[in-house]
C-alpha cells in the first residue's frame, strides 16, 4: 500500500500518510502540511493522489493553496516544485476547457489555465513542462501554430521530451501532415518504449491516414492490449472492421463498438457508428437517441456533421422531408468544408429536389460534383436537374458523361435518351437502344417505358416494322393480342354495321363470356394507343379500331381514343360518326382543344361555316390562344372567309385577308419554324398578288417540308405550283404539281390533276390538257366540270390548228374528230343538265355547242380542202409512180434492144419528169391560193346573217354583242365556280379584270387584223378568247377552293395524328421522371 | 394461297390502261386477256406469252371499261365518250353501238347467262339493262332518289353509279356509287332491294362470290375492303390494308380468296378466312386500275389460276394463282 511520509518539523519523526485512506477533507492534509511546512513535491503527489480518485475538488483545493503568494513567499527558492504545481493547475484547466462544450465557460477555463502557466513562466522561463503545457493549451483551443511553435521550443531542447514530441505529433496529425506526425509518435515510443497505449493510438491513427490500414489495425490491436478499456483504440478497429463491409467484419466491429460504448457510452463517434449501424438496420428510433446523445456530447464539427447526416438520413427514409432538410442543413453547417464530409450535400440536394427546389439542389449536387467529378449517380442527378430547369443542353452534357463514366448504366442512357427525344431522334433512339441492350445483357427485363420510347422513336422516323415490334414486346401478352391476331372473325362481323358500332361493348361481353379476360393495365393503355396509332400508319385500320374500342371500353374516359376513332371515321368521309365521336370526347373534357379543332374542321366539312369558326374560337381560347393549331385554323377560316363570299365584296375580302394575317403572323411569332403558319402567310401575300415574296415563302417552306420526313404538307407544292403558274413560269408548275400528285396523293386527286390541266392550257399544250382532264375524269366521274373543261380545251386544240398556217390532212381530220368529240360532250352535258345533275347553265353549253358546231363545218370544209389536197398529193404521186413505171419498162426495153443510146434518152426522160414535177408545182401553189377563198366562202356559208355591205357596222355591232354575252357569262361562271366546289370565289381575283383586259385587247387586235384582212375567221378566234376567258376563271375559282380544302385537311390531320403521340409520349416521360426519382432516392 | 409473277408487258399501251377483262375460251382458242386504256384503244392478249392478239380502235376518248361475254365470242367496251362498242373478238366486227344519253357509261358486266349486259349509269343514278341478242334496252333500275331531296338538290350526283356486279345465279344486281352506297337490285322484278352501308367513299369495283350468290365484296376510296351479306343488309366485315383507293376487286373462282388493285400501286391477295392480305405485289410503279382473275372454265392453260393487273404505269402483269 502506497503511503508518503511527511517529515514532523524540528524532529526525526514523520507523519506517514496513506495515499488509499486520504481524508474526506483536504483541510486536514493541508494543515499538516502547512504545519509541518511539508516539501512541496508532497503536496503534488497528494494533489495528484486525490485526481486519481477523482477527487477533483480535494485536488484544486490542495493545489490552489500549494500555489498561493504565502507559499511563493515561503518556498522562494523552491522553483521546480512550485511550477509543477502550476502546471498542474494549467493542464487540469485547459483539459476543463477542452472538454467544456458552453462557449464562455470555455473560455474561462482556457483564461484561468493561461494564467497559470504564464505564472509558471515567470518562474522559468526555460521549464520545458511548462511549454509543453502551453503547447497543449494552444491545441485545445485549435491554435495549431503557436502550439508547434511551443512544443519546438521544448524540442529544441531536448529532443526526447515525450510529452512534447506527442504534443507535436498531435499538431501535425491535426495539421494533415500525417507522415511526420507518424515520425514524431515513433520517436516518442522509442524514447519511452513502455508509454500508454495512447501513443500506439497515434500511430495507428497515422497509418490509417496515410492509408496504412494493416499497420494501423495492428496497432489499435496493441492499444487494446495494452488498455483493453482504451475506447479510441476500439473504436477505430471497430469503424476499420466495418468498413470491410462484409458480414464478419461488420459483426465484429460492431462487437468492438458496443465494447467500446459500453465502457464509455459518450463517445460521439461510437454513437454515430452505431447510429449508422441502427439506420441500415431501420431502427429509427435508436438512431435518434443514439444521434441526439452524440450530439450532446460533442462539440467537434465533423462529428456533429455526422451526427446530424444520421438523423437527416433517418427522417429523409422516413420521408419526413422538411425535417431531413433541416438536419441535412446543420450537417451542412457543422462540416463546413465539402471535401470533409459530402454525403450531407448529396442528402440535402435529393430532399431539395424532392420539395421542389431545383436551383439549390443544384448548387448542392454541384458540391458533389466537385468532390466526386466521376460520381456517375450525381452526374444523372444534375443532368435531371437541368432537365427539369429546361437547360437541355447543359443536362445533355451530364447525361452524356455520367453514360461516358459508367457505360453499364442502363438508367443513365435511358435518361439521355428520353432527354434527346425531343431534339435528335437518331441519338436519342441510340442511347435507347443501348440502354435496352445493357439490361438485356444482364438478363433484366426493359422497362415498359422503355420499350415504348424505343418504338415511338421508330414510329417518328418511318421505321415502323421496328416499332411494331417493340411495341409488341412493351406489351407483351393480353387481350390485345387476341383481337388483332388471331383474329376472332365472328366477334368481329357486327362490329361495324351501325354508326353506333364503336360504342359497341358486345363484343368485348362476348369476349368475357368465353372465358377472355378483358384486361387493360393503366400503365399499358398509352402504349396501347401507340401501338393502334402505328397500326394506322401501317394501313391496319380494322386492328387500330379494335385496339381503340379496347381503351374506350376499358377507360371511357380516354378522349384520344374517339378522337383517333373520330379521325379514322373521317378519313372514311364517315362525317356523321365522326361527329359522333368528336362529341364523346368534349364529354370527357369540354375543353379539349384537339376535340374541338376536330370538330371545327368536321364543321367545316359539313359546310357549316358559323359554326365551325366558332368552334375554333373556343379552341383558342381553351388554350389561351396559344395553340398554335385552333389559332392557324382560325387564319384558315378567315383565309376562307375572305374567298368565299359570291358577290366580291372587296372590303370584307381585305378585311378577313387582314386579319387571316394577323393570326397566321401570331402563330408564326410563337413559333417561328410553324411551316403552316409560314404556308398561310405565303398564301395570304399570293392573294393580294405578291407573288414574289410569296414565292420566297413557299419556296422556304417547301424546302423545309422536303427535308423532314414526319412532315406531310402536299399543300406547299401546290401552292408554289400556283406561284409559278401565276408567274407563268409554266414547265416548274407542272413539275410541282406532278411530284405533289405522285408523292402524296398516289396520284388519286383530281384537283391537283385540274391544276395540271390548266398550266397545260396556259402552256398550249391542248393534248396534254386533254389527257390530264380525261384522267381526272375517271377519277372524279360525278364532277362535270371536268367534262366541260376537258370540251374547252378540245375545242381550244381545234381552233389552234385551224388558225396554224401549215397543216396536215392528218391534222386536220384529228381535228375534226376532236370538234366532234367536243360537240358530243357539250351535247352530253346539255342533255345532262335538264336532269339538274350538274349546276352549267344550259344557254352557256348551248353556246359552246353552236360555236363547235359552227367549227366543226368549217373545219369539214378544212378536212375536205386538205383532204381533197391530200387526194391530189396521192394522185400525183400515183403519176409519178406510174411514169417511173413506165419509164422502167421503157428501160428495161431500151436495155434490151438499144443498149448504147441509154444514157441520152435517160436524160431526155429525166427533163421530162422534171418538168412534169414543175407543173404539179404549179397546181400546188393554185391549190395554196385557195384556202383564203374558200374560207371566206365558209363563211359565208357558215353565217345566216345577212352579210351588209357596211361591213364596219356589222362588226361594231358583234362587238358589242360579244361584250354583253361575255359579261353574262361571268356570272354565269360565277354559279359555274359555287357549283364545283359549293364554295366560293376565284383567288385570282386581280386576273379577272386582266383576263377581261386581254381579251378586250385581243378583240380591238381582231377588229384591226379584220380590217386589214376581211377574214372572217378571225371573228371566230375571237369568239374562242371569250370562251378561254370562262374557263380561265372557271379553273382557277376551282383551284382556289381546292387549294383552301387541301389546305386545311391535310392540315387539321396533320396537327391531330402529330399531336395525339407526342402528347402520349410527354405522359410516358413524366411517369419515368418520377420513377427516376424514386430510384434516386433510394441511394 | 400464293401469287407468283408469270409475265409483265412494258407500255402495253400508249397510255394508262384503266381496264381489263378475261375472255373467255371457245372452242377454238384458250382465253384471252383484254384490255382498255386512255390511249383510246382496246387491245387483245393471249397469256400466259402476253402476245398482243389485235388492236381495236374507234373509241372516242379514254376506253373506261371491257367486259366480255361468257360465250367468249363477244366482248365490250366503254369510253369516256358514253358508247358501248360490241364486238365479236374473233373479228373484231362491231356488232352492235349503245348509247343511252344522258346516262354516261362506266361499269359493265354480262350476266352469267350471257343474255343480258348491265351498264352502270353515271350521273342517272341508274343501271341500264341491254338485250344481247337485240341490243335493245330493257330496262333501267334507278337507285331511288333518298326521301325529301327536291329535285334541285344536288345529291343526285352522289349517287352516280361506277361499278356493277351480277350475283353468282344472275338473280341479282348490285351497283356502287359515288356516295359508297351499295345498292342491290331484284332483276327479274326491276325492284330496288336495298341499299348495303359500310362505305361513305366511292365505290369503284365490287363482286360477287363466285361460289356463294349471297356474297358481295366491295372496294371503297376509304382503303377497305368489306364483305357483305347481300340480302342481310349487314356487312360480314372489313379489311384494311391498302394505303390509298381501292379501285378495283376481283374474287378467285374457288371463292377463297380476293385480288385487289389499288392507288397505292399494289395489288393485294387476300385470305378469306383469315380475313387478311396475305400477300402484296409491288410490281407496278403507278395506280393499279384493274385485276381480273381467269374464269374457272378454261383447263387449256397449265396448272393454277391467273391473276392479270393493269395499271396507270401502261403495263400488264400476269401472275400465278395457286
Amino acid at each position: 500500500m502506497a503511503s508518503v511520509y511527511i517529515p514532523v518539523q524540528n524532529s526525526e519523526e514523520e507523519v506517514r500518510v496513506v495515499l488509499d485512506q486520504l481524508p474526506r477533507d483536504a483541510s486536514d492534509i493541508l494543515d499538516i502540511l502547512k504545519a509541518e511546512q511539508a516539501p512541496l513535491d508532497l503536496w503534488l503527489i497528494i494533489a495528484r493522489e486525490y485526481f486519481k480518485q477523482g477527487k477533483v475538488e480535494q485536488f484544486k483545493q490542495i493545489l490552489e493553496e500549494g500555489s498561493s503568494p504565502e507559499i511563493d513567499e515561503y518556498y522562494g527558492d523552491v522553483r521546480y516544485e512550485r511550477i509543477a504545481i502550476l502546471n498542474a493547475l494549467g493542464a487540469y484547466h485547459s483539459y476543463l476547457g477542452k472538454i467544456e462544450t458552453k462557449q464562455r465557460e470555455k473560455e474561462e477555463q482556457f483564461i484561468l489555465a493561461t494564467q497559470y502557466y504564464n505564472k509558471a513562466s515567470r518562474i522559468d522561463m526555460h521549464e520545458p513542462s511548462t511549454w509543453v503545457g502551453k503547447g497543449q493549451l494552444l491545441l485545445a483551443k485549435g491554435d495549431l501554430e503557436q502550439a508547434f511553435s511551443a512544443f519546438k521550443i521544448v524540442l529544441d531542447g531536448d529532443r526526447t521530451n515525450v510529452p512534447a514530441l506527442l504534443g507535436q505529433g498531435c499538431v501535425e496529425f491535426n495539421r494533415g501532415r500525417y507522415s511526420q506526425a507518424l515520425d514524431l509518435y515513433k520517436r516518442a515510443l522509442r524514447v519511452y518504449p513502455n508509454c500508454p497505449g495512447a501513443v500506439r493510438l497515434g500511430i495507428g491513427l497515422c497509418r490509417y491516414k496515410m492509408g496504412q490500414f494493416d499497420k494501423a489495425l495492428m496497432a489499435f490491436q496493441r492499444v487494446v492490449q495494452l488498455d483493453p478499456e482504451n475506447v479510441e483504440a476500439l473504436v477505430a478497429m471497430a469503424v476499420m472492421d466495418l468498413h470491410t463491409s462484409q458480414g464478419p467484419g461488420v459483426r465484429r466491429g460492431m462487437e468492438y463498438m458496443q465494447r467500446a460504448f459500453e465502457i464509455y457510452p459518450y463517445c460521439a463517434m461510437s454513437l454515430n457508428y452505431l447510429a449508422n449501424h441502427f439506420f441500415y438496420t431501420g431502427q429509427h428510433f435508436l438512431v435518434e437517441q443514439l444521434t441526439e446523445t452524440a450530439l450532446a456530447v460533442t462539440n467537434h464539427g465533423p462529428t456533429k456533421a455526422h451526427s446530424f447526416y444520421n438523423l437527416a438520413r433517418s427522417y429523409h427514409s422516413k420521408g419526413d422531408y422538411e425535417k431531413a432538410g433541416l438536419y441535412y442543413m446543420a450537417s451542412v453547417k457543422e462540416s463546413s468544408k465539402p471535401k470533409d464530409f459530402i454525403l450531407p450535400y448529396y442528402g440535402l440536394g435529393q430532399v431539395q429536389l424532392k420539395l421542389g427546389d431545383y436551383r439549390s439542389s443544384l448548387s448542392n449536387f454541384e458540391k458533389v460534383l466537385e468532390v466526386h467529378p466521376e460520381n456517375s449517380e450525381t452526374l444523372k442527378v444534375i443532368g435531371h436537374i437541368h432537365a427539369q430547369l429546361g437547360q437541355t443542353e447543359k443536362a445533355l452534357d451530364f447525361l452524356r458523361k455520367a453514360t461516358k463514366v459508367d457505360p453499364r448504366d442502363a438508367q443513365a442512357f435511358q435518361d439521355l435518351g428520353e432527354l434527346l427525344i425531343s431534339s435528335d431522334t437518331g441519338a436519342a433512339l441510340d442511347a435507347l437502344k443501348n440502354a435496352r441492350g445493357i439490361l438485356s445483357k444482364s438478363n433484366e427485363q426493359p422497362s415498359v417505358e422503355l420499350l415504348n420510347d424505343i418504338a415511338v422513336l421508330h414510329f417518328d422516323r418511318g421505321e415502323l416494322e421496328l416499332a411494331e415490334r417493340s411495341f409488341r414486346e412493351a406489351l407483351g401478352d393480353g387481350i390485345w393480342k387476341t383481337l388483332i391476331d388471331s383474329r376472332p372473325g365472328s366477334y368481329a362481323i357486327s362490329s361495324t354495321a351501325s354508326v353506333h358500332w364503336y360504342k359497341d361493348k358486345q363484343l368485348f361481353h362476348q369476349l368475357e363470356k368465353d372465358g377472355f379476360l378483358v384486361e387493360l393495365p393503366w400503365r399499358k393503355v398509352s402504349i396501347l394507343f401507340n401501338f393502334a396509332r402505328l397500326l394506322e400508319e401501317l394501313h391496319k385500320t380494322q386492328d387500330a379500331v379494335m385496339l381503340y374500342r379496347l381503351i374506350i371500353y376499358k377507360y371511357s374516359e380516354y378522349a384520344d381514343a374517339y378522337l383517333r376513332l373520330a379521325a379514322i371515321a373521317k378519313a372514311q368521309n364517315k362525317i356523321h360518326s365522326s361527329m359522333e365521336m368528336v362529341s364523346d370526347a368534349l364529354k370527357v373534357n369540354e375543353k379539349c382543344p384537339t376535340a374541338l379543332a376536330m370538330l371545327g374542321s368536321l364543321e367545316l366539312k359539313k359546310d357549316d361555316w358559323v359554326k365551325a369558326k366558332e368552334t375554333f374560337r373556343a379552341a383558342s381560347e381553351a388554350t389561351d390562344g396559344k395553340d398554335s393549331y385552333a389559332t392557324l385554323s382560325l387564319g384558315n377560316w378567315n383565309y376562307f372567309a375572305a374567298l368565299r363570299n359570291e358577290k366580291r365584296a372587296p372590303k370584307l375580302e381585305a378585311t378577313h385577308l387582314e386579319k387571316a394575317k394577323e393570326l397566321y403572323s401570331k402563330v408564326l411569332a410563337q413559333h417561328h419554324a410553324n411551316l403552316y403558319a409560314a404556308n398561310g402567310a405565303g398564301l395570304v401575300f399570293a392573294e393580294k398578288g405578291q407573288f414574289d415574296v410569296a414565292k420566297e415563302i413557299f419556296t422556304q417552306v417547301h424546302e423545309a417540308a422536303s427535308g423532314s420526313i414526319s412532315v406531310q404538307m402536299p399543300d406547299v407544292w401546290i401552292n408554289l405550283g400556283h406561284v409559278y403558274f401565276a408567274l407563268g413560269n409554266y414547265s416548274l408548275a407542272v413539275k410541282l404539281y406532278q411530284n405533289c400528285l405522285r408523292n402524296f396523293f398516289y396520284n388519286t386527286d383530281a384537283q391537283v390533276l385540274l391544276y395540271l390541266a390548266r398550266t397545260h392550257y396556259e402552256a398550249e399544250q391542248w393534248q396534254d390538257c386533254k389527257k390530264t382532264l380525261l384522267k381526272a375524269i375517271h377519277l372524279t366521274p360525278s364532277n362535270y366540270s371536268l367534262r366541260f373543261n376537258a370540251g374547252v380545251s378540245m375545242q381550244k386544240f381545234s381552233a389552234s390548228t385551224l388558225q396554224k398556217e401549215k397543216r396536215t390532212a392528218d391534222e386536220v381530220r384529228r381535228t375534226v374528230s376532236e370538234l366532234t368529240n367536243a360537240v358530243r360532250v357539250f351535247s352530253q352535258l346539255s342533255a345532262a343538265s335538264n336532269l339538274r345533275i350538274h349546276g352549267f347553265d344550259e344557254k352557256k353549253i348551248e353556246t359552246h355547242v353552236g360555236y363547235c358546231k359552227h367549227l366543226l363545218e368549217a373545219a369539214k370544209v378544212h378536212c375536205e380542202a386538205a383532204e381533197r389536197e391530200e387526194h391530189q398529193n396521192r394522185q400525183r404521186q400515183e403519176l409519178a409512180r406510174q411514169v417511173t413505171v413506165a419509164e422502167d419498162a421503157r428501160r428495161k426495153a431500151e436495155e434490151q434492144r438499144k443498149l448504147q443510146l441509154e444514157r441520152r434518152k435517160q436524160e431526155d426522160e429525166l427533163k421530162r419528169v422534171m418538168q412534169q414535177e414543175q407543173h404539179f408545182e404549179r397546181i400546188k401553189e393554185q391549190w395554196k391560193s385557195n384556202p383564203s377563198g374558200s374560207k371566206r366562202k365558209d363563211r359565208l356559208h357558215a353565217d345566216d346573217e345577212d352579210v351588209s355591205h357596211d361591213k364596219r357596222r356589222r362588226k361594231g355591232g358583234k362587238r358589242r354583242k360579244k361584250d354583253k354575252s361575255s359579261k353574262s357569262r361571268y356570272e354565269i361562271l360565277e354559279e359555274e365556280a359555287d357549283m364545283i366546289d359549293d364554295h366560293e370565289e376565284g383567288e385570282y381575283d386581280e386576273t379577272n379584270p386582266s383576263y377581261q383586259e386581254n381579251l378586250q385587247h385581243e378583240e380591238r387586235e381582231n377588229v384591226q387584223d379584220a380590217e386589214g384582212n376581211n377574214s372572217p375567221e378571225l371573228f371566230v378566234a375571237a369568239g374562242l378568247e371569250d370562251s378561254d376567258a370562262d374557263e380561265e376563271t372557271a379553273a382557277p375559282s376551282a383551284s382556289a377552293t381546292r387549294r383552301r380544302r387541301a389546305w386545311s385537311e391535310s392540315d387539321e390531320e396533320e396537327g391531330q395524328v402529330k399531336s395525339s403521340p407526342v402528347r402520349e409520349k410527354s405522359t410516358e416521360n413524366q411517369v419515368e421522371r418520377e420513377e427516376g426519382e424514386r430510384t434516386n432516392d433510394e441511394d | 394461297m400464293k401469287l407468283a409473277g408469270v409475265k409483265s408487258v412494258e407500255r402495253a399501251h400508249e397510255e394508262s390502261v384503266w381496264t381489263v377483262a378475261w375472255i373467255p375460251p371457245t372452242d377454238s382458242r384458250s382465253a384471252l386477256i383484254l384490255t382498255g386504256s386512255l390511249d383510246e384503244t382496246v387491245k387483245i392478249w393471249r397469256p400466259d406469252e402476253l402476245d398482243p392478239v389485235g388492236t381495236n380502235t374507234g373509241h372516242c376518248l379514254g376506253v373506261v371499261s371491257v367486259a366480255a361475254h361468257p360465250s367468249g365470242s363477244l366482248a365490250a367496251s366503254a369510253s369516256l365518250d358514253s358508247f358501248v362498242r360490241v364486238f365479236d373478238v374473233d373479228s373484231n366486227a362491231t356488232i352492235a353501238t349503245l348509247e343511252a344519253p344522258p346516262s354516261e357509261v362506266w361499269q359493265m358486266q354480262f350476266n352469267p347467262k350471257g343474255t343480258i349486259l348491265a351498264v352502270a349509269g353515271g350521273g342517272s343514278a341508274s343501271v341500264k339493262l341491254w338485250d344481247t341478242a337485240t341490243w335493245q334496252l330493257i330496262d333501267t333500275l334507278a337507285i331511288p332518289r333518298p326521301e325529301g331531296s327536291k329535285p334541285s338538290d344536288k345529291t343526285g350526283s352522289k349517287k352516280f353509279v361506277l361499278s356493277v356486279a351480277w350475283s353468282l345465279d344472275g338473280r341479282r344486281l348490285a351497283c356502287g356509287s359515288m356516295d359508297g352506297t351499295v345498292s342491290v337490285f331484284d332483276v327479274a322484278r326491276a325492284k330496288f332491294l336495298h341499299h348495303l352501308e359500310g362505305h361513305s367513299m366511292p365505290v369503284r369495283s365490287l363482286v360477287f362470290s363466285p361460289v356463294d350468290a349471297r356474297v358481295l365484296f366491295t372496294a371503297s376510296d376509304d382503303t377497305h375492303v368489306m364483305l357483305h351479306d347481300a340480302e342481310g343488309r349487314s356487312p360480314i366485315g372489313a379489311m384494311s390494308g391498302h394505303a390509298s383507293w381501292v379501285l378495283s376487286i376481283d374474287a378467285s373462282p374457288d371463292g377463297t380468296a380476293v385480288a385487289t388493285g389499288s392507288s397505292d400501286r399494289t395489288v393485294k391477295l387476300w385470305d378469306l378466312n383469315m380475313r387478311a392480305a396475305v400477300q402484296t405485289m409491288s410490281s407496278h410503279s403507278d395506280q393499279v386500275w384493274g385485276v381480273a382473275f381467269r374464269p374457272s372454265g378454261d383447263t387449256s392453260s397449265r396448272g393454277g389460276g391467273r391473276l392479270a393487273s393493269v395499271s396507270d404505269d401502261r403495263n400488264i402483269s400476269l401472275y400465278n394463282y395457286s
